[in-house]
């Protein structure tokens, strides 16, 4: 127990350290909230800084952090100066496009690459690993980049895929199996972009635990008491290999993140992504800072699913 | 299959012939970067042939120079009558080595109004071969240094927490894990946003680096940490202790060259991640602008519908991009292998 | 070179004095917050006369090594006192420390970890004196082949790294080292433990000319008594963290008290009635 509330507390000093980049990063931002308005030459300078008094932009620094870490607690986020809109149902709904794209390649990704590893090192030293391992690292000498303007491509010479968007034009009459189908056409090119970029890596990571395993003595006794390759494979050696594969699937949700900003704007998926690089763009402070808190609660939010998991599934971390 | 030490070797002279093609960007390209052809936007990558319109054979190669056809876009057709030969060491645009020689003098050229697009040009008319190679310049160079000052902090901190221990390394090490622990492109956003968007072009490349080198801190720094643990306890620096060494020492002199191996390998592993991170950002808006020709703003015309539709050539700096890392995955993996093997 | 002074002593004079020495190592259990003392070792007193060795034996353990380790200034003792020719070098600090260093070596018991693999064997044998800022370059090295020709070691492998000389060399090259700053008094921590036989009785033999040579003194951890007993002249028998008998070589093999003493013996006597038979 004390192991989990060791990560807890981890995490939470984590976001604050988060919390406090991102306050800093605000504050360095020249100009702030009611710059904009400011500018407008109809309202005096005295009503400005009337203004900034009443929302307390002339207190000092802490006071000021502990006001804003109240409002985001709370789920204020600020506003939008490009959209005039609060900042947290925009980041909602881009966050609820994102989510389902990485969660969907996530899954997938994880899906393929425990097989291919287990199977990978199983047979070791022979042709088929050999092949799969020049495949799994020609994949991963691609530059993401690259493989995301290929995919593009690929939609656009083939018109097989739709080269951007969530949903074709006119999909809010389809029925729900339409709609469904309609998505998951969008979603297409883009997962699959994400889960190539992340295979590779995760492939070769369950293949080197996996062979760190089956070398251990108890895999050979197993063995030579006569059970089954498979069963070995499945019931004795995965199991033991699962310490480091969960603690890497912590890892992999980060990159899966910073890939998926990339994806989605190279394939024009509405997600945090392209919300993000438009407020940098036009200096949307608020955006930018609630896209970078909201993007650190995921990664937290998925390590600590890992360090649960991992809980859970090793006796030598309960002992504790 | 080649050894390690082989592959390493290639993809050393790889590496090293691609730097110096850069290095010599203006040697090599037939054009400036900037140079813009307003007859000749979006041109197919010119044709090189040895046979001309009436079936004689020239030895030297040579190309056309186009015109316009009656169909399809402007300047498309080539003009039959009048070969142009490639010729060699010509005089041409003015540039600059390293920032410091001039010369006119580049590799090959043809004359005027025949042009060579060696890999075709952009929409402003702009030869994209001499484009790729100047760019290497920025990116290369971009990833170099962010690749350099991200090791340097990594020995720092990674050196003295190690070494240290203590307090100061639970700090420097759960700072790291912060940094190790957030999807680094949302962080390098982050930071751009909080900077002014109107600055100059220099100023934009050197922030950029700083930012980039100053955020990769931790891996290193862990890596390093790991090496100087080790090494701390070794016989030999206990041994160094007992004549009387002092803490400098004992890390300039025993400690610190322990982690040779895995800087190297570090500084080969990072070089192509920072080379592409400043390609994205660039790529995305946020990076060196124009007319500066990094790498990704080479790859900003891709993300319009036209492009990608009619110009396929415009895709060909990314498929360049693949040989390089595969140059530089091979060389690290290669050092890995090495390393594994000499004992410390 | 001039190393500059050294405190002697007189003959009749010890050259070290240990009393009272007692060390405890704190580790902190990982399962609970809890802080274990294990005591490596209490109670220890020792007296080493110039020119003499005193052998310390008993069971592979901690307690032995970091007795040495305590000795050579490389750890600090819980309680007691270190008195090297009248010094008391636990008071010392700075620069006295700094200057006291020259006068008690170490010799480690695996010389591979000891040496680094990237120097060269002249530069290793150098490194005291450069530590320690003694003589020019020229004077380091003239010294260093000195040193190897005195531990019989050919100079022309001077650019040699540690890991191209065999093992009973290197640890000719740690010799060599620790005797580059004229010490008065060497440590051999299991020294030569991880030699095969032929290169024990060697090593042996050169430090018996060195102790002649130089007026030498050693302190021998071992636990390995019929090896140390050949060329000890007092032999201190370790059980249990502390010194539980300490006569001279002579005494101790005609009568011993201490039950652990019988015990080593009976084991040695063993082995050498075994030989006798099968020689027989």
């Amino acid at each position: 127990m004390r192991y989990l509330a060791r990560r807890l507390v981890h995490s939470a000093l984590l976001l604050f350290g988060v919390s406090i980049f991102s306050f800093a990063i605000l504050q360095l931002a020249p100009g702030d909230f009611f710059t904009p308005i400011s500018l407008n030459p109809q309202i005096s300078a005295h009503t400005v800084a009337a203004l900034r008094s009443q929302y307390g932009l002339d207190r000092p620094l802490p006071i000021r952090y502990e006001h804003w870490l109240h409002s985001v607690l709370r789920g204020d986020f600020g506003i939008s100066f490009a959209y005039g809109t609060p900042v947290a149902p925009l980041l909602a709904v881009r966050a609820r496009n994102t989510l389902l794209l990485t969660g969907t390649s996530l899954l997938l990704a994880w899906l393929l690459a425990i097989p291919f590893g287990i199977w990978s090192a199983a047979r070791r030293r022979k042709w088929s690993d050999r092949a799969g391992g020049i495949l799994t690292s020609s994949l991963l000498t691609v530059p993401d980049l690259v493989l995301f303007l290929a995919l593009l491509l690929v939609a656009v010479r083939t018109g097989w895929f739709p080269t951007g968007g969530m949903t074709s034009a006119g999909s809010e009459d389809l029925g729900f199996g339409g709609k469904v189908k309609d998505l998951a056409i969008h979603l297409f090119l883009p997962a699959l972009g994400l889960v190539l970029a992340t295979l590779p890596p995760l492939v070769r990571h369950v293949r080197s635990a996996m062979i760190e395993v089956l070398e251990a003595p108890f895999v050979r006794a197993a063995r030579a008491h006569g059970i089954s390759e498979r069963r070995v494979l499945l019931r004795y050696a995965l199991p033991v290999a699962a310490n480091p594969l969960i603690t890497l699937f912590g890892y992999s949700v980060a990159a899966m993140l910073s890939a998926s900003l990339l994806v989605e704007m190279v394939l024009s998926w509405p997600g945090v992504g392209p919300l993000l690089v438009d407020a940098i763009l036009a200096k949307d402070v608020y955006v930018v800072v609630g896209a970078v808190l909201l993007s650190s609660v995921f990664l937290v939010a998925g390590s600590l699913i890992a360090d649960a998991s991992l809980f859970a599934a090793d006796p030598r971390i309960r002992m504790d | 299959m080649l050894t390690q030490r082989q592959k390493l070797a290639w993809a050393v002279v790889a590496l090293a012939a691609f730097s110096g093609v850069v290095l010599f960007a203006g040697f090599f390209a037939p054009y400036d970067f900037a140079a813009q052809d307003r007859n000749a936007p979006f041109a197919a990558p010119t044709g090189i042939h040895f046979v001309d319109a009436r079936g004689s054979f020239h030895i030297r190669p040579f190309v056309y120079s186009s015109r316009d056809s009656d169909t399809g876009p402007v300047g498309a057709a080539a003009d039959l009558d009048q070969t142009f030969t490639i010729r060699w060491c010509v005089r041409g645009a003015l540039y600059k080595i390293a920032g410091v020689f001039t010369s006119r003098v580049h590799l090959f050229g043809v004359e005027q109004p025949a042009r060579i697009f060696l890999m075709g040009s952009d929409g402003y008319g702009r030869d994209q071969f001499s484009r790729f190679l100047y760019g290497g310049q920025i990116s290369l160079l971009a990833g170099l240094i962010a690749a350099v000052l991200s090791v340097s902090m990594g020995i720092v901190a990674g050196g003295i927490a190690g070494y240290y221990g203590g307090w100061i390394d639970e700090i420097l090490m759960r700072g790291g894990e912060l940094f190790l622990a957030l999807p680094w492109l949302y962080l390098l956003f982050a930071v751009r946003a909080a900077l002014p968007l109107h600055i100059s072009q220099w100023q934009v490349f050197l922030l950029l680096i700083s930012v980039m080198g100053l955020i990769g801190w931790a891996r290193p720094a862990r890596l390093i940490r790991g090496v100087v643990l080790s090494a701390k306890e070794r016989n030999f620096v206990l041994a160094a202790r007992g004549f009387g060494a002092s803490d400098t020492y004992l890390l300039r002199r025993h400690v610190l060259p322990q982690t040779n191996a895995v800087l190297l390998t570090q500084v080969t592993l990072l070089v192509p991640e920072y080379v592409l991170a400043e390609v994205t950002l660039t790529f995305l808006g946020l990076g060196v602008g124009e007319p500066m020709p990094s790498w990704g703003a080479l790859l900003t015309s891709l993300q319009q519908y036209s492009v990608l539709s009619s110009y396929w050539w415009m895709f060909l700096p990314a498929l360049l991009l693949i040989p390089l890392f595969v140059a530089f995955y091979a060389a690290a993996d290669a050092l890995q292998e090495l390393h594994k093997s000499v004992p410390l | 070179m001039n190393l500059g002074s050294q405190p002697s002593v007189s003959e009749f004079q010890p050259l070290l004095r240990v009393s009272g020495l007692r060390k405890e190592y704190v580790q902190r259990s990982p399962f609970s917050r809890k802080k274990i003392a294990v005591n490596a070792f209490h109670d220890v007193s020792l007296t080493i006369f110039p020119g003499k060795t005193l052998a310390v034996v008993g069971e592979s353990g901690a307690g032995k090594s970091s007795l040495a380790r305590c000795i050579a200034l490389l750890e600090r003792p819980n309680s007691g006192t270190i008195e090297l020719a009248g010094n008391n070098l636990l008071a010392l600090s700075g620069q006295e420390l700094f200057a006291m260093r020259r006068e008690v070596q170490l010799i480690f018991q695996d010389p591979t970890s000891a040496l680094n693999p990237r120097l060269t064997a002249g530069e290793i044998i150098a490194e005291p004196l450069l530590i320690q800022r003694k003589g020019t370059k020229s004077q380091r090295r003239a010294r260093a082949l000195q040193l190897m020709e005195q531990v019989g070691l050919d100079s022309a492998w001077e650019r040699k790294r540690p890991l191209e000389f065999s093992g009973g060399q290197r640890q000719r090259l740690a010799i060599a080292r620790a005797l580059a700053l004229g010490p008065q008094l060497l440590i051999l921590d299991e020294a030569l433990s991880n030699l095969d036989t032929a290169n024990q009785t060697l090593i042996l033999k050169l430090l018996a000319e060195l102790q002649t040579a130089h007026a030498l003194s050693f302190l021998h951890i071992s636990h390995d008594l019929r090896l140390v007993s050949e060329f000890a002249d007092e032999v201190a028998v370790m059980y249990e963290g502390t010194i539980v008998e300490w006569k001279s070589t002579r005494n101790l093999f005609a009568s011993p008290e201490h039950s652990y003493t019988k015990e080593l013996l009976a084991s040695v006597r063993s082995v050498e009635s075994i030989l006798l038979e099968r020689s027989a």
